[in-house]
């Protein structure tokens, strides 16, 4: 009696997981199997796997100049996000950490980038960026096609997803200044440090936990940007804004080539994966193992 | 040096009126240039959004000129009237609330549950079921749509509200920040209620929960955006008005051959509305929950 | 943390290898289902004769939103409303074309099913070959209907002698001038060819006073029409209408070579800049009085003018060539109504009547004066409502007489992997005029992607 108590008392911890558990075996880990499955095969225009390639569709892809083009411009462009987003929460955290009226209008106005869709986004930086009729060209008073000339049109994506991803950086770095005790500043001033340097010598540094958090974070949802692209310039011009996911959608739903796609999205997930290794060990590093 | 210092009381009750003056002088000229900051970074910051709302307000054949046009001449509400009635917009709201709303119940109750496990108790293998479940994180999620399509459609769910919904109830970033969450509680909290003969549901729900309503809080407001704004999922599965949630929705002001942007604008101005109407009611518990403690591991 | 992390990963390696045999049994289970499916599919053209509908409803899909879109709901109104069989239409709008073709495709494989569905030109041999559909001949032949349908539109919806889908939504790209830039600068007549832009491009710039001569998007339309235009195919095997195409005849045939020389001389003397990429980017710049020319689909008049609303007079000429000897003509572009087979002949003969319904000169007249779309039947030449609406839109002539200029010879390729070649044809474009290759190597480029697409296609989709 009691041993079957006990039992069951070993498997309550699991009983909390369960629903959990079983969403991600469900939606999660067997699609993502059956993705390494498909990813093996040529697929018919159905997406059924028809033909068994093996690594054939890996190796396709390892081959194709396009592929590559790909990498390169995932990698700028997450460079760019990752900037921008940090930057502008960056400034608006700092601007809004020491209280004055009117702070709770501007702390919201800085985070609402975060509630807007990427698509909704896009179509309103479609119509600003637009060479004739766009708010930009007009003010700047330039003849820019933004995002139709291969020099701008990935900057401009990456400024808008950059954009849309300060919100949640502004309200990560605010609560990292937010615990930083005062007094470490008081003692600085005493020491007449000036505002430049106290930002570099103290804030930065005790930032940097979350600095990089949020470059974790920052990193893995630049990687997945899609909306944005889809709308604003369709991996063009020619590629250069065919990020790794947009290029996964079109092999998908579009060419109909889910081999390919399949195999497209197991690199992806493996160089995420390799980032964020190689992160959690420079992190590790850093702070002298642990 | 001797001689200078002989100051008598009055002077320096002057000079300390004085520097008192000085410094509330200096403060006000700091939080002067402060807030001159903060208009204009918020300005920029803003300047998307405020730029389509006066767009919404345009006729169309004031968007399309080449002259400045800043704030619509003649502004008119007939772009929002339109696109009411072109589509069912209303039905697309409610829709999105439900499902919504749904999502965010369904991802509070199983990811307090999985965190609570995961913090509170032991078993074998806790730390690989965690890991497993961060990991998920890194999946892109193009690489599981195709099959998580089929499987909803084998169940015959395509075009339903558990298509939508379902698949969602739970989040690795909810049982993250749940977990973050629960590391400010002292263990003993547990261990004397357990001791009180404190069972581990009851444990949940009467004590966990009333401390953990600013987590909760931060969870409900992310969460719901991001459902808010989904888009290539209820794409693929919802195949009738009457399923449709917004961000697809509004998709239907787009047409082939007759694109009208004025329109479109104004349809998104008003799917904006809730969303950022949710974000500024919850952002108080949203900081307050996603930062006691979340991320200072 | 190195540690967990690594043992996260090793985990979900295990983990994936574990289900990787539970995903090869799933997908032997979809292949069956398809096996059965082609199996099943011995036509079924029922009409109102064979059987009782009455109480029968069918699930129509269709593609058209906005302005389009509203028409499309009156006119299944008005059905549900009219017929005599008790027949009930559910319309539902399934986004863009290629959302809505995509949506038909893996609804094949789920349970969402269509009993009719609105399918983009491009899209016409991917649903010839898939044995899901019921060619609207048979239940021509079996009803012995008669409808005058336009002999330029029908051609392109006609394989081997059968009409395969209905055609409903049809338009062609016309070429919009600016006539009031024109006036200024004294040109009587637009433009035909791409020589002609250059000649009155400076003209149009010091005496019109136009800061762009042509707002040319790089639609992958525009490229397969200016091969109509030289009279050249786009595949072989008959342009694909004989049997499925087994490579691209652009590059041999040098009509892609012509076109592309043409456009990037116009690019570099800065007549036709870059203006992005799509149907619709071209319009913008026309609509506010930036650019002198546009070319655009006639279904987009209505939008021009309403954006932009009486700023100045807008014309309308004849889709211009890319050379002079060019002696082709137009093929259409839109979308048909294809019937698909669901086994249930009520289902199939309601979905006739509905069809019937839809084409009937009364409905195309409608149609076309709501959209901009051709009538497809010539019968609504004689309506009313169409005499009004061509009175109103002096316009819309054009497009009509460039339509009847044509031939059925021109009618256009059928291409299995259409919307993929389309988009190569516009990237490699893009790279083009972006100075990153010359036409020469465009065209290879272009000829090689779409090769490799078809053999592929060919090769998993083999029968």
């Amino acid at each position: 009696m009691k041993k079957k108590q006990s039992f069951l008392k070993k498997l309550e911890p699991y009983g909390f997981l369960l629903p959990c558990l079983a969403v991600f075996a469900v939606f999660l880990f067997y699609p993502f199997a059956k993705t390494i499955y498909l990813s093996l095969f040529k697929t018919n225009k159905m997406g059924q796997a028809k033909i068994f390639v093996g690594a054939g569709n890996y190796l396709d892809l390892l081959k194709s100049d396009s592929f590559y083009n790909s990498l390169v411009v995932t990698v700028i462009f997450v460079i760019i996000v990752v900037f921008i987003s940090m930057t502008l929460g960056l400034i608006g955290a700092v601007l809004c950490n020491r209280t004055f009226p009117g702070i709770r209008f501007f702390s919201t106005a800085y985070a609402l980038p975060m509630a807007i869709a990427s698509a909704s986004a896009a179509m309103i930086f479609k119509i600003m960026l637009h060479p004739s009729v766009g708010i930009i060209n007009k003010l700047l008073g330039l003849d820019i096609n933004w995002v139709s000339d291969n020099r701008y049109a990935l900057i401009c994506v990456a400024v808008l997803t950059g954009w849309l991803n300060s919100g949640i950086n502004f309200l990560y770095f605010s609560a990292g200044l937010s615990n930083i005790d005062d007094s470490i500043y008081e003692r600085a001033s005493v020491d007449g440090a000036n505002a430049v340097q106290k930002f570099f010598r103290l804030t930065i540094p005790n930032l940097e936990p979350i600095i990089f958090y949020t470059l974790v974070v920052d990193i893995i949802q630049a990687f997945q940007s899609f909306g944005q692209v889809k709308i604003l310039t369709q991996g063009g011009p020619g590629e250069s804004t065919n990020l790794i996911v947009y290029s996964i959608y079109r092999d998908a739903f579009f060419n109909y080539r889910f081999g390919t796609a399949a195999a497209e999205s197991i690199i992806l997930f493996l160089i995420i994966m390799c980032l964020t290794l190689i992160m959690f060990k420079v992190e590790g590093k850093g702070k002298g193992g642990n | 040096m001797a001689g200078q210092n002989v100051i008598s009381a009055e002077k320096l009750k002057e000079l300390q009126y004085r520097m008192n003056l000085e410094a509330k002088r200096k403060r006000q000229v700091k939080s002067g240039l402060l807030i001159c900051g903060n208009v204009i970074f918020a300005l920029m910051i803003l300047a998307p959004l405020l730029y389509a709302v006066s767009i919404a307000f345009m006729p169309s054949s004031e968007l399309f000129t080449l002259d400045l046009n800043l704030v619509p001449k003649e502004p008119t509400l007939n772009n929002f009237i339109q696109a009411l009635q072109r589509i069912p917009l209303i039905r697309f709201v409610l829709n999105s609330f439900l499902v919504a709303g749904l999502i965010t119940i369904g991802q509070i109750i199983s990811c307090s549950l999985a965190a609570f496990s995961l913090h509170f108790l032991d078993f074998k293998g806790k730390n690989v079921v965690f890991m497993l479940i961060m990991a998920t994180m890194m999946l892109p999620g193009e690489a599981t749509i195709i099959s998580n399509y089929l499987t909803i459609s084998g169940w015959g769910w395509l075009d339903t509200y558990q298509a939508l919904i379902v698949p969602y109830l739970t989040s690795a970033m909810g049982i993250f920040l749940f977990r973050q969450f629960f590391q400010s509680f002292p263990m003993s909290l547990y261990e004397s209620a357990k001791l009180d003969g404190c069972g581990n549901l009851r444990f949940i729900i009467s004590i966990l929960l009333p401390l953990m309503k600013s987590a909760i809080g931060a969870m409900a407001v992310y969460t719901f955006i991001n459902a808010w704004n989904m888009y290539m999922w209820p794409l693929l599965v919802t195949g009738s008005d009457s399923m449709r949630t917004v961000q697809i929705g509004i998709g239907m002001l787009d047409s082939v051959d007759s694109q009208s942007l004025t329109l479109m604008v104004a349809g998104v101005v008003m799917i904006i509305i809730p969303s950022i109407s949710i974000f500024i009611v919850g952002q108080k518990q949203l900081i307050k929950g996603m930062f006691s403690g979340a991320v200072k591991g | 943390m190195k540690k967990r992390l690594t043992a996260a990963v090793m985990a979900a390696m295990l983990a994936v290898t574990a289900f990787t045999g539970c995903g090869g049994n799933s997908g032997n289970v979809t292949e069956d289902t398809t096996a059965e499916d082609s199996a099943k599919s011995e036509n079924s053209a029922a009409v109102a004769g064979d059987v009782d509908m009455n109480g029968t409803e069918i699930t129509f899909w269709h593609a058209m939103g906005g302005v389009n879109g509203e028409a499309m709901e009156y006119l299944v109104d008005q059905f549900n409303k009219e017929n005599e069989y008790g027949i009930k239409v559910v319309s539902e709008y399934q986004g863009s074309y290629d959302d809505a073709l995509n949506k038909l495709k893996s609804a094949q494989l789920g349970n969402m099913g269509a009993d009719l569905v609105q399918v983009y030109d491009i899209g016409t041999r991917f649903m010839i070959d898939s044995d899901w559909i019921i060619p609207i001949q048979d239940f021509m032949d079996k009803d012995d209907y008669k409808v005058n349908l336009e002999e330029n539109i029908a051609a392109y919806y006609t394989v081997n002698n059968e009409l395969y889908s209905m055609p409903f939504n049809s338009s062609t790209p016309i070429l919009y001038y600016n006539a009031d830039m024109f006036k200024a600068a004294g040109i009587d007549a637009a433009p035909a060819t791409f020589n002609e832009i250059e000649k009155i491009s400076d003209a149009l710039k010091t005496k019109g006073g136009a800061k762009e001569v042509i707002s040319l998007g790089i639609y992958g339309w525009f490229f397969e029409q200016f091969l109509c235009k030289q009279g050249l195919n786009y595949a072989d095997n008959g342009n694909g209408r004989e049997s499925a195409a087994t490579a691209v005849e652009f590059d041999s045939n040098g009509g892609a070579l012509q076109i592309l020389e043409a456009w990037k001389k116009l690019y570099d003397e800065g007549i036709a800049p870059n203006v992005g990429r799509g149907g619709d980017a071209g319009l913008a710049d026309f609509s506010s009085g930036k650019a002198a020319i546009t070319l655009g689909s006639t279904a987009s008049l209505k939008q021009i003018l309403e954006d932009v609303n009486g700023k100045f007079e807008v014309g309308t000429a004849y889709f211009p060539a890319t050379g002079d000897d060019d002696k082709g003509g137009v093929s259409i572009g839109g979308a048909s109504l294809w019937a698909l087979d669901n086994g249930d002949d009520k289902k199939a003969a309601a979905t006739w009547e509905f069809i019937k319904f839809l084409v009937s000169a009364e409905s195309q007249a409608y149609w076309n004066a709501q959209t901009g779309y051709f009538p497809v039947t010539t019968d609504a030449y004689n309506e009313e409502i169409f005499k009004n609406n061509i009175a109103e839109y002096p316009q819309f002539q054009t497009a009509i007489d460039q339509l009847h200029d044509s031939a059925p010879q021109y009618a256009g390729a059928l291409l299995s992997v259409f919307s993929e070649a389309r988009a190569t044809v516009e990237t490699e474009i893009e790279n083009m005029l972006n100075g990153k290759q010359t036409p020469e190597e465009a065209v290879e480029k272009m000829a090689s992607s779409i090769n490799a697409a078809i053999e592929d296609y060919n090769l998993v989709n083999e029968e």
